[in-house]
């Protein structure tokens, strides 16, 4: 037995240096993952063009570029923001937001600082904000209160966060729930976490999205990212994650959730997860919404204290509300709710 | 550093055994006492000072403890008298002195937490003073020695307290050999696999109910939790104590094992005899006898007890809740002792009613580790209203339970098995053949494997 523990020590520590041995194979794993979505895309982007060429075959000038996974909502009649083929950020990622490209939207939305390639002009039912119950203090968006049947069609999907919403919301029965521990935005599509009736083998979040439509998704996701990559590169993946939903769901509006803050106490705990870091990529999220098809809310202000945190009596390890604190955030939700006549 | 940590198990150990391994036999001692002192610093580098002050004070006063008095000429009684008085007096200051320092960091007073393993340390030092005191222990003249003994890395930050007499020949003399490191290799195997494979994982599901919250959970998981949590503080514990006894033998000692299958007594008296036994030997040698024991009558016996839980509450910790939880023990064990005086221990001894005191340790047992765990009163009234569901619940979720046992039901079972005698029989019978040592190696690196795993991850509960 020594002689085994031994040698492997020995192997571990020398050979094959354990410490530094478990980095690379991180490294190699997140590029395995990146090559994956890459292809994924690519996936997409062919499915796109065969879209768009059936449907708009006879318009000119329309680069097939402009297929960044979230024009897919050509297929109701052609856009604007593809038309002109320069503010296509695409893949990359990088030119989200900068891009002020001042396409405003019909209606009396007013999207402030929408990315137009982002917003991809939906031909959306006539009536946008019709008899407005509640305003909402976000430029102008009109927000209803609404009841539990709200979230009848409605998918939330997210980390731990939402599995408390799940388990602790009383929205079990009324809406799906596509949420797990641990779940990253980079992780989102593939990972295996919907239960389906009468099968064993859960399903991947891509597949779900594809079996069933729905009219509202509330995407609450993040936390578990901060410690990977920086606010740019996270936003990137995360845009590319709502356009891929957009293009699953071609009738849904999407809901992004500012990150859940945590307690001051665990924020100044030293490692990443602190609140600054927290503050700057919702900052960053808020701009992803276009108020049109896409809705930023941020419940922080709900459940924070003065100290910038997560009220501290609400939560046990500072970043999970209490099963009886979920309400609020429930609450929040269904006082900023969209409602479009024709959903 | 933790002995279940990547640093200890893959850098540490092996360096410090190589080391100590070349080391002539008179450097041993020498080596020994500088490893724990850097194993020491690993932890708690600001406190390394307050040990080597204690195991230096603690030297002198030892020695002068033990002088005897050379006596001549007149009043050799009155001499005599004079001579003992101071003793008791130096005695006095000592263990004052000794328990002061802990009491303070104890309390709080000492702002930035307490001391790793002052606990564990200052009642070594104490029986050690008590008992050359008594002269039952002859002085230790080596510095070397007793610091050695003090502050060895096995079993300094939690024991067990071994008392001087029993690794006292160790320390002149032991035998550092292939056969001992692997028998200690396989001890502590089987504690690193109670800690990290039991403890560790039970432990997730108890801290998933605090993060719900008391007030959000029902009955049948507040009964699952705390189960879960009796099981966990068995493995941590039980795993550490096998850990630094598997590691005091690799080096040539033997250390006093702690416990013995606690979980299968009938009674909280007979429980307490088997859960970290050398506390329990502590209380018992150095309070509960020199107060008289038994032998003085029930009444002054009940007060003896109570002195004995009360200190025993107060060592554990300093909020009220374990005032609660010393003093449940005391009452069900003084109750224990009047119904045995009445003779209703004959009742159960026969067939099928011999289950009932299992049923009925267990019960109290996990209530009483709820009052140990729970150290916010208002959330402990809360806990305990859930599992017996006086308490309204908030927005319970009425299948909790059932997806606990989905999730931990396997964990808890192979928990449930553990707790029995009958894991350690065969680790014992299989321990010294091939395939029980091919199981050892790869359990082994099972936790090394995890460790690694969730070492990668800030948060001791992986993610979120």
């Amino acid at each position: 037995m020594i002689v085994w523990v031994a040698a492997g020590i020995i192997y571990l520590s020398v050979v094959d240096q354990w410490q530094v041995y478990a980095k690379p194979l991180g490294q190699i794993k997140s590029w395995y993952e990146g090559i994956k979505q890459d292809l994924r895309q690519a996936g997409n982007v062919r499915a796109e063009e065969d879209l768009f060429w059936n449907v708009v075959s006879g318009t000119d000038g329309i680069t097939v570029s402009g297929a960044d996974g979230s024009t897919v909502s050509g297929t109701e009649g052609i856009t604007v923001s593809g038309a002109d083929g320069s503010a296509l950020p695409g893949e990359d990622g990088t030119g989200e937001s900068e891009s002020g490209n001042p396409v405003m939207p019909e209606g009396d939305v007013a999207a402030p600082t929408g990315d137009p390639a982002e917003a991809p002009e939906t031909g959306n039912p006539a009536g946008q904000g019709v008899s407005p119950e509640t305003e909402g203090s976000d430029g102008g968006l009109v927000y209803h209160t609404v009841e539990d049947d709200y979230f009848a069609d409605a998918v939330f999907i997210g980390d731990s966060r939402t599995v408390g919403m799940f388990e602790y919301g009383g929205l079990e029965e009324t809406a799906d729930f596509y949420a797990s521990t641990g779940l990253t935005v980079y992780k989102l599509f593939d990972s295996e976490i919907v239960a389906v009736e009468g099968q064993r083998k859960k399903i991947s979040v891509e597949e779900a999205l594809l079996q069933k439509s729905y009219a509202k998704i509330y995407l609450m996701i993040g936390i578990n990212e901060m410690g990977t990559g920086t606010v740019e590169s996270f936003v990137a993946a995360y845009k590319e994650a709502v356009d891929h939903l957009l293009e699953l769901q071609p009738d849904a509006i999407l809901y992004i959730q500012g990150i859940i803050k945590v307690t001051t106490e665990r924020s100044q705990q030293g490692d990443y997860i602190n609140n600054e870091g927290i503050e700057a990529r919702n900052e960053a999220l808020s701009q992803l919404a276009d108020n049109e098809r896409v809705f930023y809310l941020d419940v922080n202000p709900e459940i924070c204290d003065d100290t910038g945190g997560m009220e501290a009596s609400y939560t046990f390890d500072g970043v999970h509300l209490k099963a009886q604190y979920i309400d609020i955030w429930k609450n929040f939700l269904k006082e900023h709710a969209v409602v479009y006549e024709s959903y | 550093m933790e002995f279940s940590s990547i640093e200890f198990l893959l850098c540490f150990l092996p360096l410090f055994l190589l080391l100590y391994g070349v080391t002539p036999r008179y450097m041993k001692n020498f080596v020994l006492l500088t490893g724990s002192l850097v194993f020491y610093a690993f932890g708690e580098p600001e406190y390394l000072w307050l040990l080597i002050v204690s195991v230096s004070v603690n030297y002198f006063l030892g020695l002068h403890l033990a002088r005897g008095a050379r006596l001549k000429g007149k009043d050799k009684k009155q001499k005599k008298k004079n001579f003992e008085y101071k003793r008791k007096i130096l005695l006095a200051v000592a263990v004052v002195g000794n328990i002061g320092v802990l009491a303070v960091f104890k309390s709080g007073i000492g702002a930035g937490g307490l001391p790793l393993g002052i606990s564990y340390y200052t009642f070594r030092i104490l029986s050690y003073l008590i008992d050359v005191y008594k002269g039952e222990e002859t002085k230790e003249t080596s510095f070397l020695r007793l610091a050695a003994y003090i502050a060895m890395f096995p079993q300094l930050l939690s024991g067990p307290i071994s008392r001087y007499g029993e690794v006292r020949g160790a320390l002149y003399e032991r035998e550092f050999s292939a056969k001992n490191i692997q028998a200690g290799l396989e001890i502590f195997t089987l504690g690193l696999v109670y800690k990290v494979l039991l403890a560790d994982r039970l432990g997730i599901l108890w801290r998933e109910v605090q993060v719900t919250g008391f007030e959000s959970i029902s009955t049948p998981l507040a009964w699952i939790a705390a189960v879960a949590y009796s099981m966990k503080l068995y493995f941590d514990f039980n795993g550490y104590s096998l850990m630094a006894v598997g590691l005091g033998q690799m080096l040539g000692f033997s250390l006093p094992s702690n416990f013995k299958n606690p979980y299968m007594a009938s009674s909280v008296r007979n429980f307490y005899r088997r859960w970290h036994m050398t506390l329990g030997q502590w209380f018992c040698r150095y309070v509960y006898v020199p107060l008289g024991g038994n032998r003085k009558g029930e009444w002054r016996t009940l007060f003896n007890l109570l002195c004995v839980w009360l200190l025993t509450a107060v060592w554990h910790g300093s909020t009220p809740n374990f005032l609660i939880w010393g003093m449940m023990l005391w009452f069900l064990i003084v109750m224990e002792r009047q119904l045995g005086r009445l003779g209703m221990g004959k009742l159960f001894s026969w067939g099928i009613l011999k289950v009932i005191p299992h049923f009925y340790l267990w019960f109290v047992i996990v209530i009483s580790w709820m009052c140990f765990a729970i150290t916010d009163l208002s959330q402990l009234e809360m806990y305990l209203g859930r599992m017996f569901g006086v308490t309204e619940g908030i927005r319970v979720g009425t299948g909790d339970w059932r997806k606990a046992l989905m999730n931990y039901g396997v964990l808890l079972a192979v928990g449930g098995l553990a707790c029995t005698p009958a894991v350690e029989k065969l680790f014992r019978k299989l321990k010294d053949r091939l395939p029980g040592m091919l199981l050892l190696i790869i359990l082994f690196w099972i936790c090394v494997w995890r460790l690694q795993v969730e070492g990668q991850n800030p948060f001791m509960y992986r993610d979120f």
